[in-house]
């Protein structure tokens, strides 16, 4: 087959492939299963645009869609007949191509511009996005630059924030958020879902977490809701409770805001339930994928999973390079997702027995990875953002990004997937840039 | 005795020929058994016969008197030759093994007269070659075993190759000699039962016939054997004619008596044995007990010089060309240049253009002169004599094998190789940088008279003091509880509180901070204070004085003294400040020359002062001289101390970074010349062995440097990596730089305002 391959290389243009080509998309994008002759050197623009002419041809009013194409479980990124070759398929056979709907932003929303530094983002409620700002305020975004609510209180830049996912049983309107902040504390903000204001509503946290003594750099909520972690660059992970109905425990002193004379809802301060001890230093990333687990990265190049029981860690992982994200996604849940001080972007599976090593490691980027994030639904995409601002979309079939955002003009700190077909990412240039319609199925 | 005595002679050499010959058959054959077997005989005989066997030499020579008539010079080469042959028969018999090559000398003599038989050998003597004459004559009538056979050319080589072969070897003229027809054992036994001469014949298997022995041979034979000389006329026992008549003698030859030294041993011979012995005693005379074994195979027409000899080495002139086809007066139409091969000659340089361009001709007549002739030879003489030849002496080392034994880089990682990071926002140059010991800031110094605290992680700029004068050098308390920060600017020092800690320690900072200025208040009562501490409102701080620039600042390992150095401060350049008590002191020992750095010990109380020739080492507590490390550089820029405290590297103005090993001796330990421009700053890290230095040639250099503990095993350092990136400002470049307290990434400060951060 290869000498068939090589022929056909130096044949050039003439060469044909029998191919056909099946999806798993919906009726509207489902071409007739018919195999087809075409030219090896069809690139993937040009398979798409002949997709779409089958499409077109079943149904009159087609509008055009951009498609990627699959070929044993590998995405296509150049000329056909490249592609057989570097794989080593048989042209001889009806070669079956799968395709999908390219991911692929369609949408560029305006800007929400802010004070300072977006710092952190969480897009994992669909109602809103959350961010942090070095100004030391949180913000709720309903949509591209409408901000509902303020979140003031922080004395130091916002680092991190993450939203506590509400109960099912208790449908309560309220919504509630956290933040992690260099003043070494985390706050527990309470605001309604449904409200929606013209002005930006100035909310402060009901709960104040104190006990770090070094600035934090990371929270993460437990799955349920009721707990949260945080690490800092005092080495260590602490637990916290996050409920806000639970003050018998978490609650030690309830002062009354007596700067401002008028009065307002309490604040309550809480301790940590308990401390994480095994980094050596700052912790600069934790994920609290599931009850029981909770994943750290540290600038002393480890990524430890810890078990919240017993407080131990099961599993550590060490890569040589200080890491400054991470992120559990993917195929059941389980790939670590982690960047850092180095443009590569690697992908680690803690199941596979025996190695430690990457399975995945992607490197198109040219500066620090700032954040990463697996898509909440799909096994296979990641968003990334790095210090040389771009944001790029990676899907573990190829190994070159999707789709390369660069929306921004410095440095990008965070980003995250919202309401499954959304990238949102903040940067150095204190912008939170939204881009939208990108099908993930 | 004119025709006669030749006659003789002819008569005589080929008997005397034949013996020889007949010697070396037997020779050539087992000789001992033949021997053997011919005595048994000779004995029968001696009954039988009336042979003068057993008569005396008297008899003898009366015998070959009567036999050959010779002369007593023919008898004298007679025996000469004789010898020779008793010779080689003793050799054969005693077989000793240089008989092998005498064997060969005697064969080839033996050949050479036989060949002389037969070719005509007329250019010999005249006497010999009228011996010829007469001997062919002699042969051709009566001697009817040389008329046999041909003689045999196959020369010495082994029988048993022509074995199996129908020929024993080859006539002169090259044509096969057949084997006589081989008698059957029991014929010949019958035979020479009834031959009574038998014991007289010997088979020659070279020449494959018999040979029958006359009489004087047995004897001659008998003669030998028993050890005596072969020709009965030699009397070994001649009386001695003493030529010297003593019975007239009046005097004695010499009278005098033998002189004392016949009696006494040289003193010159045993000195010279004095000198052997202790010759051999040191081992340079030495005694090879094996023989030389000289090669067996020799290149025949190697032309080279043996290397032994001595003297002026001989070079072989280089040898001309040989001509080729192309060279003939009528060569191959293929040897001959087109034209337009001949015009492209034109354009080549001369050296390269062929020196002869063929040419065909009709004939050899109509080949003109060589018009290079005279030239060529001209210069076949410079070649030969004229020109020096010199050998080259080339030695062929592969100069990767000079290169030290280094562990590779890949090896020493991980160490800072890329720029991912950049710190902007100074407006000048960024002449100094200090990272906070939990690696979470770093705080910058600039010509714009600005100092920043910078986040490592993000890039951002967290606090700017505008300080108004140019920071000299800006220092994180080494204490992680106080994030405060000494900076020093024009002629003060300024201890600032970055706020950087938490509210606690900004509680106990702010103490610290505070109680000073009533206690500077007292000490500029007292006025006998070297330095003012003021508390200063603008920066939130406290200000010290001083009255001259102050360069550099330095905290102890403590957190709660600094040292502050004014190079133009003369005696008091160097001052220790307390900070808790709000003290100043001098250093309590005096300095020579301007200081340039200072630095404290890691862990001893040991102050470290450098000045522009060498580095100072004091003892705080013993208040005296330790060592003075001298790097023998130009200019010392800068100093750095290894966190193990026993090794130090020393920048300076020509772009030399000096590693002293304090234990090894107060000579560098190793200088490695990197730079081309100045080094601005040295820098070891905290815990990876890996140090660093900074130039104004807009680079920076990382270095692995392992100290061991083991104190036998000397430093290792490897260069590992040229940072580039700064681009130069003013002909100033990387002015400081850093390394991360935790992570091996450096930190550097350029020329061009920007603060870079290179990571793993």
């Amino acid at each position: 087959m290869d000498i068939d391959g090589g022929a056909a290389a130096a044949e050039g243009s003439t060469r044909q492939v029998q191919v056909r080509f099946v999806t798993k998309l919906k009726p509207p994008y489902r071409a007739p299963p018919v195999s087809i002759s075409i030219p090896a050197n069809l690139t993937r623009f040009r398979l798409s645009a002949l997709v779409n002419n089958l499409l077109q041809s079943a149904n009159a009013d087609w509008k055009q869609e951009p498609f990627d194409f699959l070929i044993d479980d590998e995405l296509v990124r150049m000329s056909l007949e490249e592609f057989l070759l570097a794989k080593g398929i048989s042209a001889e056979k009806v070669l079956e191509i799968e395709y999908i709907k390219a991911v692929a932003p369609r949408k560029q929303e305006e800007p929400s511009l802010h004070d300072d530094w977006v710092s952190a983002v969480d897009g994992s409620d669909d109602g809103y996005i959350l961010t942090g700002c070095y100004d030391g305020l949180g913000r709720i975004w309903r949509a591209a630059g409408v901000c509902s609510h303020i979140l003031d209180g922080h004395s130091g830049p916002v680092t991190s924030v993450c939203v506590l996912k509400p109960k099912a049983s208790e449908s309560v309107v309220d919504r509630i958020v956290a933040t992690a902040s260099k003043d070494r504390t985390l706050r527990l903000w309470k605001f309604g879902a449904q409200e929606s204001l013209d002005q930006p509503n100035k909310i402060r946290a009901f709960k104040i977490l104190r006990g770090h003594t070094a600035a934090v750099q990371s929270i993460a909520a437990e799955p349920s809701g009721d707990m949260v972690c945080s690490g800092s660059w005092d080495c260590s992970i602490n637990l916290w409770s996050g409920n806000a109905s639970d003050t018998e425990s978490g609650l030690v002193s309830v002062k009354k805001r007596k700067k401002d004379g008028e009065d307002e809802e309490p604040q309550s301060e809480g301790e940590a339930l308990s401390t994480l001890v095994g980094h050596t230093q700052c912790v600069s990333s934790v994920t609290w994928p599931q009850r029981g687990t909770i994943f750290s990265a540290s600038w002393d190049h480890s990524i430890r999973r810890w078990d919240v029981e017993t407080g131990k860690d099961s599993l550590s992982i060490f890569c040589g390079k200080v890491i400054n994200c991470l992120d559990i996604g993917g195929e059941s849940s389980a790939l670590i997702a982690a960047g850092g001080s180095d443009p590569v972007l690697r992908i680690w599976d803690p199941r596979k027995p025996g190695t430690l090593s990457p399975i995945f490691q992607f490197s198109s980027h040219n500066s620090w990875i700032s954040s990463c994030k697996w898509h909440h639904k799909s096994w296979f995409h990641l968003v990334s953002a790095s210090y040389d601002g771009k944001v790029m979309l990676w899907d573990l079939r190829t190994a070159w990004p999707l789709a390369v955002l660069d929306t921004h003009k410095d440095k990008v700190l965070c980003a995250d997937w919202w309401k499954d077909d959304s990238v949102v990412s903040g940067g150095a240039d204190s912008k939170l840039c939204i881009s939208s319609g990108i099908l993930v199925q | 005795m004119g025709p006669r005595p030749r006659k003789e002679n002819g008569s005589g050499k080929p008997k005397n020929e034949k013996a020889e010959k007949k010697v070396q058959k037997l020779k050539e054959k087992n000789v001992e058994e033949n021997l053997k077997r011919i005595e048994e005989a000779e004995a029968a005989a001696e009954s039988s016969e009336d042979s003068p066997f057993l008569s005396d030499s008297g008899e003898d020579d009366d015998e070959s008197l009567s036999e050959d008539n010779g002369s007593i010079s023919e008898s004298g080469s007679e025996q000469s030759k004789l010898s020779e042959d008793e010779d080689v028969v003793r050799a054969g018999d005693g077989g000793n093994p240089t008989g092998a090559s005498d064997d060969d000398t005697d064969h080839s003599s033996g050949d050479s007269l036989g060949e002389g038989d037969d070719n005509d050998d007329y250019h010999g003597e005249d006497s010999h070659g009228g011996s010829d004459d007469s001997r062919e004559v002699v042969e051709e009538s009566d001697s009817s075993e040389d008329e046999v056979a041909p003689r045999n050319t196959i020369g010495n080589v082994p029988l048993e190759w022509y074995k199996d072969e129908e020929h024993i070897g080859y006539d002169l003229s090259g044509k096969k000699i057949k084997k006589k027809e081989r008698q059957s054992k029991l014929d010949s036994f019958l035979a020479s039962v009834d031959d009574s001469k038998n014991w007289r014949k010997i088979y020659d298997e070279y020449n494959d016939e018999e040979v029958e022995l006359t009489k004087e041979e047995t004897k001659l034979i008998r003669r030998l054997l028993k050890g005596k000389a072969p020709h009965a006329d030699f009397d070994p026992y001649a009386p001695y004619v003493d030529w010297f008549a003593w019975d007239g003698a009046k005097h004695p030859l010499s009278n005098a008596p033998e002189p004392k030294r016949r009696f006494i041993p040289s003193k010159w011979e045993s000195k010279m044995v004095l000198r052997y012995v202790r010759a051999i005693r040191k081992g340079l005379i030495k005694f090879d007990d094996k023989p030389k074994e000289e090669p067996r195979f020799y290149a025949l027409w190697d032309d080279s010089t043996p290397a032994e000899r001595q003297g002026l080495a001989y070079i072989p002139a280089p040898k001309p060309k040989l001509p080729g086809h192309e060279e003939s007066y009528n060569p191959s139409p293929e040897y001959i240049p087109t034209q337009e091969e001949i015009n492209s000659y034109q354009l080549m340089f001369e050296e390269d253009r062929p020196k002869f361009i063929p040419k065909q001709h009709t004939s050899l007549r109509s080949v003109p002169a060589y018009e290079k002739a005279v030239r060529e030879t001209f210069d076949r003489c410079l070649d030969l004599y004229l020109c020096p030849r010199v050998r080259k002496k080339r030695i062929n080392i592969d100069p990767e094998s000079l290169k030290p034994k280094l562990p590779s880089r890949k090896d020493l990682k991980p160490y800072p190789t890329t720029c991912y990071l950049e710190y902007k926002g100074h407006k000048g140059p960024v002449t100094t940088i200090c990272t906070e010991s939990t690696g979470q800031w770093i705080a910058s110094g600039s010509k714009d008279g600005t100092v920043r605290i910078w986040e490592v992680e993000t890039g951002r700029c967290l606090q700017v003091w505008d300080i108004g004068e140019t920071i000299e050098e800006v220092a994180w308390n080494p204490l992680t509880e106080f994030p405060i920060l000494a900076v020093a600017a024009g002629q003060d020092v300024f201890i600032l509180d970055t706020g950087c800690g938490s509210h606690e320690q900004q509680k106990k900072i702010e103490e610290l901070l505070h109680v000073e200025p009533q206690k500077a208040t007292d000490d500029s009562d007292i006025s006998a204070s070297i330095v003012n501490w003021v508390r200063d409102d603008r920066h939130g701080g406290i200000r010290l004085k001083h009255f001259k620039t102050v360069t550099k600042v330095e905290w102890h390992r403590k957190g709660d003294y600094l040292s502050t150095l004014m190079p133009s401060g003369e005696s008091q350049s160097v001052l220790i400040h307390q900070l808790s008590k709000g003290l100043t002191q001098r250093i309590p020992f005096k300095t020579k020359g301007i200081p340039v750095s200072t630095a404290f010990h890691p862990t001893r109380s040991i102050f470290f002062t450098a000045t522009k020739k060498d580095v100072r080492v004091y003892d705080l507590l013993k208040q005296k001289l330790i060592k003075k490390l001298e790097a023998g550089v130009r200019e010392i820029s800068s100093v750095a101390i290894h966190p193990g405290g026993d090794n130090a590297i020393v920048g300076s103005k020509d772009g030399k970074l000096c590693w002293f090993d304090m234990d090894l001796s107060s000579r560098p330990y190793r200088v490695l010349r990197c730079h081309p421009k100045d080094i601005t700053g040295v820098a070891y890290h905290r815990s990876y062995p890996l140090f660093a230095s900074c130039s104004d040639d807009c680079t920076a250099y990382v270095f692995h440097g392992m100290v061991y503990s083991d104190m036998n095993q000397n430093p290792l350092i490897v260069p590992l990596e040229i940072l580039r990136g700064h681009s130069s400002a003013d002909g100033r470049g990387v002015l400081d730089c850093k390394f991360h307290p935790r992570q091996p990434w450096l930190f550097t400060a350029g020329a061009d305002s920007l603060i870079k951060l290179y990571c793993h």
